[in-house]
């Protein structure tokens, strides 16, 4: 009975959604001309290889244009290693009879993480170097970077993450974001802002402070998101 | 090559429409299905990740723009920015994404301890408080 | 570097990322950096409302970048309000917790202070911001706090509060993202102002999709029926500090987002009546709920909710004088409610079973926090001399200039209910049914400095209301002045009169 009513109601739901995007064509040209600023979107897409001298137009908007939505992202990130950490804690006491969850794991799934650890440690950051340049940046980056670090936990009993390592990293990476923005303001300009006279379009080295605010990205995310799988794959043993 | 593209593309264009928009309705309808009947916490988190990757691709789909190519200026496609897709929606849902990925994991860690005190997942074994 | 806006986020920020290298120095630091943080917060809040008062408008452009090509942080004085009120609740908040007595290992005390810290941050960018995107990461700011705050004690309840808050608001962060989704294919900017100026070129079906998700979207935060389930069980779950964070600054985002909505984006007259009903229906049901409530957290948070309606009401009712009450009756409802349930927690820990009845001759022993919580008690019931006898008031007259007499019934009537249950409360404080010799817990300094002031606010604006109610119309003209905020923020050089 409550199921019928369930379904029901979903079906109404997808029906009044269906109704709404049957009024929003698929694939229609909503920017507009892109010169005439209509839209936001017409005017990163013709405004961020002259102002920002980035090739990416969506790092453009990630870090620059929304990077007060990015810096956001990453707090939301950090209160949830926070929030995690403080729904799981354990005392001291507990913490030394707490183990890793340890899965079983053959000789061939350990040689192969072994092998593919760094490979997989250097594509995030190549991802995240280049990402005002080729789709990716410092999340995916720093996303693939804590893939590598999650083959290693599953597979390697041993494996741990230096606790203190990570909280230096996390904090020193958080700090030097708003140290950028707040750099912004004391040189007289607004908060986050960047500074484009540096660089090529398409050279590594071109977007004034994108890259470097990217590659901070990277490099919190890729602790953030590996020190949550640890603090997850941490139990207790039943007594 | 760009034109065959566009001859399939105008004469499937309903068959395309209700692919993106429908795939994506559906797996929010199915997800929220998962949340509202699923008795295991875990099944209802995945049910509320389900949703999130509708939502998701919602947005993915809405920015397309017929013959349009990935907003990049990369070398040979300098002058391309009149047939761009639309950047902002693929920046909004990086953001989205996140912020999915943070609720879930604190979902997670909230069925760990709820585990721990009453030895199951089951929400009808679980409610103490009233709703 | 002038003090301006964005001083609100990136303060805490740095604290946040901070605070754990600074733990390793010393023990103490992690509990003393948020005091430090919401005292700037009253400074920055005290030198902005300066120049609100001058000008009219605040905005900041961030990243160099103009409205609507960036986000910008925009100060009305109707925001600017909430926000100074936010600030200083946020510091006597830390104050009443600065000695609290649950948190006792470094992690833990860690951890709680950047979630508390960060939440009022949360709350404060929800209402500083001027772009829907960036008011939606605002939102889960606040949402993960505070689900990881209501399941910060480590008993079975706490964590089982915390899932329910999660899945209602995890659904809540779905919908709001689907709103703006169809929102920005309909408009093509994500700027409120540029938002509110194209709005009349959306066709009213979408217009009414898009509306409905929203109300759903925050109204989940604001306690809206049938959307607070979570409401009580989080309120009474979470310590006591985040209790009053809850009710005094946690909500008050909420409903800024939701008004912000409806008078900003949307001016559609169906939105006002919506409003009035939802109000009505929330605030009769949790009235009612509260009746029945044996746990005193509880029986605050569903009055909490009911308060809440009556606020949606008055704004909903949208004439100047009712909106100008609505936040007369905002301003009442965060000293008095975190008055509450600051004394109410100090109350119930001292209780064996968190009831009303085992409070019973408690005032003998803590008489100083019994004063307090009779005063909390008579002031939200709206009794005069207290100051929530006038926002009472005010949306009273408000509503009868408007001639809705069943509106005014309904108020009185649910009043009458508010009486019955706050004063069996108070009663059972003074007038025991047997005499306990019970240890109590005294509240440290502190503590007591910090209820202090919310009781002498309550009594001061109590006999004084003309020391709030003139910034107070001036911000609820501003408020519905919808055409001069899009002009300002589009054309920031223009000044506004």
């Amino acid at each position: 009975m409550k199921k019928v009513f369930i379904i029901i109601l979903l079906a109404v739901i997808g029906y009044s959604l269906a109704d709404t995007f049957v009024d929003i064509p698929f694939g229609e040209n909503r920017i507009g001309e892109i010169e005439s600023g209509e839209t936001v979107a017409g005017y990163y897409l013709s405004n961020t290889v002259e102002k920002s001298k980035v090739a990416n137009v969506i790092t453009a908007i990630v870090v620059n244009y929304r990077g007060l939505d990015t810096l956001g992202e990453v707090t939301v990130l950090f209160l949830a290693t926070t929030g995690l950490a403080s729904i799981l804690y354990r005392r001291k006491e507990e913490e030394e009879d707490a183990q890793r969850l340890s899965l079983p794991s053959s000789r061939i799934m350990r040689t192969g993480a072994r092998v593919l650890f760094p490979t997989i440690v250097l594509l995030g950051i190549y991802v995240f170097i280049h990402g005002h340049l080729t789709p990716g940046g410092g999340f995916q980056g720093g996303t693939i970077v804590a893939t590598g670090f999650l083959l290693m936990l599953i597979s390697y009993k041993g494996f741990n993450t230096d606790h203190n390592i990570m909280v230096w990293i996390e904090s020193l990476a958080g700090l030097s974001f708003v140290g950028i923005g707040i750099w912004g303001l004391l040189s007289g300009n607004t908060f986050l802002e960047n500074s484009t006279n540096v660089g090529v379009l398409n050279s590594l080295i071109s977007g004034g402070l994108i890259p470097v605010i990217y590659i901070v990205v990277g490099f919190k995310v890729a602790v953030e998101l590996t020190g949550i799988l640890d603090i997850l794959l941490k139990i207790k043993p039943k007594k | 090559m760009q034109e065959q593209f566009n001859e399939i593309f105008t004469k499937y264009h309903e068959i395309i429409t209700i692919g993106v928009y429908g795939t994506s309705i559906a797996l929010m309808l199915i997800g929220l299905y998962a949340v509202l009947t699923k008795k295991n916490l875990v099944k209802m988190v995945i049910g509320l990740s389900i949703v999130d990757a509708g939502i998701h691709l919602l947005f993915v789909g809405i920015g397309y723009i017929q013959n349009g190519t990935a907003p990049i200026f990369s070398p040979g496609n300098e002058n391309a920015g009149d047939r761009m897709v639309d950047p902002v929606p693929q920046a909004l849902v990086l953001t989205a994404i996140i912020i999915g990925f943070a609720i879930t994991a604190v979902a997670l860690s909230l069925i760990i301890r709820l585990y721990k005190h009453h030895n199951t997942a089951k929400i009808d074994q679980i409610k103490y408080l009233k709703w | 570097m002038v003090i301006s806006p964005i001083h609100y986020i990136f303060v805490p920020l740095v604290a946040a990322f901070a605070i754990p290298l600074l733990s390793k120095i010393n023990k103490e630091l992690p509990r003393i950096i948020p005091g430090i943080v919401m005292f700037y917060n009253i400074i920055i809040s005290f030198v902005l409302m300066q120049e609100v008062n001058e000008v009219g408008y605040i905005s900041e452009v961030i990243a160099g970048w103009e409205a609507p090509w960036g986000i910008n942080l925009v100060i009305t004085p109707f925001s600017g309000f909430l926000v100074s009120l936010i600030s200083v609740l946020g510091f006597l908040i830390w104050l009443y917790g600065f000695r609290f007595k649950k948190v006792i290992d470094a992690g833990e005390l860690r951890s709680y202070n950047i979630l508390q810290m960060m939440m009022i941050t949360g709350a404060i960018g929800i209402i500083i911001t001027g772009d829907i995107f960036n008011m939606f990461v605002f939102l889960e700011i606040v949402a993960i706090t505070a689900i990881s705050l209501t399941s910060f004690y480590r008993g079975r309840d706490g964590a089982e509060a915390g899932f329910k808050y999660l899945l209602i608001g995890g659904f809540a962060s779905a919908l709001i993202l689907l709103a703006i989704l169809i929102l920005y294919t309909q408009v093509g900017t994500l700027n409120m102002a540029e938002i509110a100026e194209r709005m009349h070129t959306v066709p009213q079906g979408i217009k009414a999709t898009i509306l409905l998700l929203f109300i759903v979207g925050f109204g989940i935060e604001a306690e809206l029926f049938p959307l607070n389930g979570w409401a009580p069980d989080a309120y009474s779950q979470a310590p006591g500090p985040t209790s009053s964070a809850f009710a005094g600054i946690v909500v008050k985002a909420g409903v800024y987002g939701l008004i912000r909505i409806i008078f900003t984006l949307f001016d559609v007259d169906g939105a006002y009546d919506f409003l009035i009903t939802a109000g009505l229906i929330t605030m009769i049901i949790a009235e009612a709920s509260a009746l029945r409530q044996t746990n005193l957290k509880r029986m605050l948070a569903y009055s909490s909710i009911g308060q809440m309606g009556l606020a949606l009401i008055a704004f909903g009712i949208g004439t100047k004088e009712a909106v100008f009450g609505a936040m007369f009756l905002l301003f009442n409802h965060a000293v008095i409610k975190s008055l509450l349930f600051m004394t109410g927690s100090i109350l119930i820990y001292n209780s064996k079973d968190k009831t009303i009845n085992s409070l019973s001759g408690i005032a003998k022993k803590l008489p100083f926090i019994s004063i307090l919580f009779a005063i909390g008690a008579f002031a939200i019931v709206g009794l005069p001399p207290f100051s929530g006898f006038w926002s009472k008031l005010y949306v009273l007259t408000a509503a009868a200039d408007e001639n809705m007499i069943l509106l005014i019934a309904a108020i009185l009537a649910v009043s009458v209910v508010e009486i019955v249950y706050y004063f069996r409360v108070v009663g059972k404080l003074y007038f025991p049914d047997k005499e306990s010799n019970i240890e109590v817990y005294r509240p440290k300094f502190n503590a007591m400095i910090a209820m202090g002031v919310l009781g002498v606010v309550i009594l001061v604006i109590g006999f004084y209301p003309d020391l709030i109610t003139g910034y107070l119309h001036n911000a609820a003209d501003i408020l519905l002045d919808k055409a001069s905020y899009i002009r300002f923020v589009l054309n920031a050089d223009l000044p506004i009169q």
